[in-house]
């Protein structure tokens, strides 16, 4: 616990932070509803095109429930995906500042870690209650979102609320991955849009992972991504019972413990090439 | 003349500049490509799961994707500087030099980046274009090669007019990036037939940010011969030249409200 304590300031500082960057919320809100609803216009269409007509069910979602899912994960995406760690390791790259990281008594990893948590806390504060209440409020009122019972519900929300806090960390470490590639490439900009594109399309948070090919299917079922965006969101949505519930967010933990083990290893190597410019 | 000449001149130091950054040019076409490749698969997986999208095949539904990136594209290549003049550069007063200088301001920042990066988005979109344009058997008239054509090039202009227009309110307002950001993101409306939009949408597609105009209409006359190719691209151009003229005059109305930080 102790030992811990040395890394609060950063949690801090990162809540701290994502208040003053989101002051463009306004802008994002808007540019989002119109592409939400871009989105709903494409599925009426879909739907309204399939051969059992728009009540139909493709690929195990209804019309109903491909809505929600739109309108969740991009909540979702908002909340929990405010990682700005490749942007840092850039900078103490190009600054040199990462020699000062080097010599405190503080691990890196365990930085980043922490100011993810605080940037997760801080939105799902202020942003997470207000938008989660509303979405879910008129979903589940309009009928889209059917809930058999409270109890039901409580218990699931309960479970993506730790599904949630895993894949801000699981966002965490592989942007933390990605920044690493920064001492290689010095290509930040590159390698952010690789890093969200991957994520956006494996995630399922273009389309749900069930809409891919078999195999492929498959294979990014087990795969990190999936726990960062569609499974917490079909979890919310109810559309996992408990057994499947506790196998995603298990796969997910595995991945998470995985995942640092194989970036503290990239990191110890790639601190040997580091080359600061001007320092 | 003289003004073409300078233009490359201009060019020409803008990439050099972009040479310094080689292997971070290599990434970000990498990402662009896969990125076009995830969302187009994330369409062919959905169509895979339908007959048609409300009669439109997939090898047409990609057909509208590649084609909607060509004029995006084009706007892309030429009038990159305006997203920093929403977003930055007036709100730093970064543009005396501009202002000093006896040429217009305007013709200054196309002068001042050309992004190469555009040439990617065109590659893909052409490729796109050419393989489900194969797929499609459809009879291609000089008529409707020619309307996507004009729709292409003049569609172009039509969206750096609004950049223009937008990136000018930063003359007043300081700061215009979001509100450009926001109509520029409209594009994604661009990417489908406008078929498939409630009504209230096309109308809003086609008579105010008429990216239906230019891209779904064309498509259109091809696959289906639905409207006279000369007069719609007639009208195209008309449209782009208005809109053209309108951003210019806005521009340097607002121009004339730059203030300079004073240090």
């Amino acid at each position: 616990m102790r030992r811990l304590r040395k890394y609060k300031p950063f949690v801090r500082a990162s809540a701290i932070d994502m208040m003053a960057y989101r002051f463009n919320i306004i802008t994002w809100a808007i540019v989002t509803v119109f592409e939400v609803a871009c989105l709903i216009f494409l599925w009426l269409a879909v739907y309204q095109s399939s051969e059992g007509g728009i009540d139909s069910s493709i690929n195990g979602f209804t019309y109903k429930e491909m809505i929600v899912y739109v309108v969740l994960t991009t909540i979702f995406g908002f909340i929990t995906f405010n990682d700005d760690t490749l942007w840092f390791i850039n900078r103490d790259i190009r600054q040199g500042t990462i020699g000062n990281f080097l010599i405190k008594p503080i691990s890196y990893r365990g930085k980043f870690i922490a100011s993810n948590i605080g940037a997760f806390l801080m939105m799902s504060i202020v942003f997470g209650i207000p938008l989660y209440a509303a979405g879910l409020g008129v979903l589940i009122g309009i009928g889209y979102l059917p809930v058999a019972s409270v109890w039901d519900f409580i218990a699931h929300f309960a479970l993506f609320l730790v599904a949630s806090v895993l894949a801000c960390l699981l966002n965490g470490v592989i942007s933390y991955i990605f920044g690493i590639l920064c001492f290689y490439t010095s290509a930040a900009w590159g390698l952010n849009a690789l890093k969200t594109t991957v994520i956006s399309f494996l995630s399922g948070t273009l389309l749900p992972i069930a809409f891919f090919p078999n195999v492929f299917r498959e294979i990014v079922a087990y795969m990190p991504f999936a726990g960062m965006s569609q499974n917490p969101v079909l979890i919310l949505m109810m559309k996992y019972d408990y057994l499947e519930c506790c196998k995603v967010i298990l796969i997910s933990l595995a991945w998470l413990v995985l995942l640092e083990l194989f970036a503290k290893l990239l990191f110890s190597r790639a601190i040997k090439v580091v080359t600061v410019q001007g320092g | 003349m003289h003004y073409i000449k300078l233009y490359f001149v201009c060019i020409k130091r803008s990439m050099l500049s972009r040479l310094e950054y080689k292997k971070d040019s290599v990434i970000s076409i990498l990402s662009f490509l896969l990125s076009n490749a995830c969302a187009l698969g994330s369409i062919f997986f959905i169509l895979q799961a339908i007959p048609s999208l409300k009669g439109y095949t997939p090898a047409e539904v990609g057909f509208f994707y590649g084609f909607s990136m060509l004029p995006i594209a084009i706007d892309h290549l030429f009038s990159d500087e305006f997203w920093l003049v929403a977003y930055r550069r007036v709100q730093l007063g970064d543009m005396d030099r501009h202002f000093l200088r006896p040429i217009p301001v305007i013709f200054q920042m196309f002068a001042e980046t050309f992004q190469p990066d555009g040439f990617g988005e065109v590659i893909v979109g052409i490729t796109m274009i050419v393989i489900c344009g194969l797929n499609l058997h459809v009879s291609v008239t000089f008529g409707a090669i020619f309307v996507l054509t004009i729709g292409a090039i003049f569609g172009a202009l039509i969206i750096t007019s609004f950049k223009i227009a937008l990136s000018s309110l930063a003359f007043i307002f300081k700061r215009s990036g979001p509100l450009l950001q926001i109509v520029y993101n409209f594009t994604v409306y661009a990417k489908y037939p406008i078929a498939i939009f409630p009504k209230v949408v096309k109308f809003i597609l086609i008579f105010i940010l008429p990216f239906g105009l230019f891209i779904s209409l064309p498509v259109d006359t091809l696959l289906y011969g639905n409207y006279n190719p000369y007069l719609l691209s007639l009208i195209i151009i008309g449209v782009s030249i208005v809109f053209f003229t309108l951003a210019t005059l806005i521009w340097t109305l607002c121009a004339r409200r730059y203030e300079s930080t004073g240090s």
